[in-house]
């Protein structure tokens, strides 16, 4: 896995968790399923099966072939690939920013060259001018709206683990998760996170990609009372192309219960969450 | 070359069997779902391509897959069907490959390769595994099974390491087991679906 931001952020409840979505009746019944899930003390346990095994019975064989191939002089053959479309159409995008932004600036510089306006006939000039940007913005706003679509459209697989609640007993000073293929990421809690949290905050401490299958994640709270408990275990499958949370709430959480307190769920992002881009009715 | 005889036999199985049941019961109480789904759909080579993709870019950016293998044994039906595909990706930035087995449309096995595999990737478009076991059964595979009560016990893909006369082509390579006899290899284009070449070994 790879994580795109290892920087601890806060969340705001509205946005990580689904509970709050569920207070406003119109939304609860969009809310997404939320699954409970066991943190464990124990790693579990999970069948071998075999892969690959003509490869792995013929390894020297095969392999003997390659670094043959490799002594072998032959002219190296890179067939071109056709390019992508979208590319070109970048190019042009681009292109027509450049173009846009220098209609701007020269009916900028002309207008304070102008100073005051004195007749009618300049004052339609000036109406034309506006036109002209609206236009101009309009046509902006498609083109973001082309590259949304490419970039912003194209969720792939994604985990994204956040922290709510304080702790019963004990104080948290840092929250470590371990993925299964050994990278791990420590996020050390302020006092103003702290402080959200105990208000209802979410504190995002890991955000990358991950791979759609079920793995399990080793999570580990450090601090007083807490470091001695050793870490904890929570088996999820992220969902293939689709930004999936784990929510690990520490409000029934203490020490003594070691750290098979926590709860922990899971959901999905509703890919039809409308953003918070700007619009003509909020800034 | 390769040792690996049918191991069905039947003491086997039943261990299999059982062993799967107590894992099914160990499973039962609220933990994941078990990995082996008792009735796995076969599926065609490329039919968990996509899967196995999303994970190794989740893996890695620059993976490129380098190798085919079926896992689990080969439907009778000649469609090239198996319960269980590997899919195996290099990435040079990592400089090593890791594999990915899908099964039920799910991933049931993801891990590092224990040797070094820098195999040059396959190309793109490569021929379904069903469209290679149709060629090699028009020749020499068809015949040997019928003749010597052969099995096709093996497909993989890869680019380069069988093919002499041409070591950029991707292809399919299918092994033919028969008791008492070597194995028959069967070299299928994956860009045309015409037979490479045949031996024994």
């Amino acid at each position: 896995m790879r994580a795109t931001c290892l920087a601890p952020a806060l969340l705001t409840i509205a946005l990580a968790a689904p509970g709050a979505r569920a207070a406003s009746p119109e939304r609860a019944s969009a809310a997404p399923t939320v699954t409970t899930l066991t943190v464990e003390r124990e790693r579990p346990v999970r069948e071998k099966l075999p892969t690959l095994q003509f490869l792995r019975a013929n390894r020297d064989f095969i392999r003997a072939r390659f670094d043959r191939l490799r002594e072998e002089s032959r002219v190296e053959r890179a067939p071109a690939a056709d390019l992508d479309p979208r590319f070109l159409e970048y190019r042009r995008l681009l292109a027509q920013i450049a173009a846009g932004k220098d209609s701007v600036t020269r009916a900028s510089d002309a207008r304070e060259r102008q100073g005051v306006f004195t007749s009618v006939e300049e004052l339609a000039g000036l109406e034309r001018e506006l036109d002209l940007m609206e236009r101009l913005l309009d046509a902006q706003r498609a083109r973001l709206t082309e590259l949304q679509a490419d970039f912003a459209g194209r969720q792939r697989t994604e985990l994204n683990v956040v922290v709510t609640g304080n702790t019963l007993a004990g104080r948290v000073d840092s929250v470590r998760v371990t993925l299964e293929d050994g990278s791990s990421v420590a996020s050390a809690l302020t006092e103003t996170q702290r402080g959200s949290l105990i208000h209802g905050g979410a504190l995002e401490v890991f955000r990358g990609l991950a791979e759609p299958r079920e793995q399990v994640i080793e999570v580990t709270l450090m601090g007083e009372g807490w470091s001695a408990t050793g870490p904890g275990f929570v088996t999820l499958e992220p969902a293939r192309d689709r930004l999936t949370f784990l929510k690990l709430d520490l409000s029934q959480a203490s020490p003594a219960r070691g750290i098979g307190s926590l709860t922990a769920s899971t959901w999905l992002l509703d890919p039809n969450t409308p953003t918070a881009e700007a619009g003509q009715d909020h800034p | 070359m390769d040792d690996r005889a049918p191991q069905n036999s039947f003491p086997t199985r039943i261990a299999a069997v059982t062993l799967a049941a107590l894992l099914s019961g160990a499973f039962a109480g609220g933990g994941p779902a078990p990995a082996l789904a008792a009735n796995a759909v076969a599926f065609a080579a490329r039919g968990g391509l996509e899967l196995a993709s999303a994970a190794a870019q989740a893996w890695s950016g620059d993976a490129v897959l380098v190798y085919v293998e079926n896992d689990e044994s080969l439907n009778a039906d000649g469609a090239g069907t198996s319960t269980r595909w590997s899919y195996l990706f290099f990435s040079a930035s990592h400089d090593r490959a890791r594999v990915w087995s899908v099964r039920g449309g799910r991933i049931v096995v993801a891990e590092d390769l224990d040797m070094r595999f820098d195999a040059p990737p396959v190309a793109a478009g490569w021929l379904d595994s069903g469209a290679a076991i149709a060629a090699a059964e028009r020749g020499a595979g068809g015949e040997v099974r019928k003749l010597s009560g052969a099995h096709l016990e093996t497909m993989l893909l890869m680019r380069g390491a069988f093919s002499d006369g041409d070591p950029d082509a991707t292809t399919w390579t299918l092994v033919y087991r028969a008791p008492g006899v070597p194995s028959l290899f069967v070299m299928v284009s994956a860009a045309d679906g015409k037979v490479q070449r045949t031996w024994r070994g």
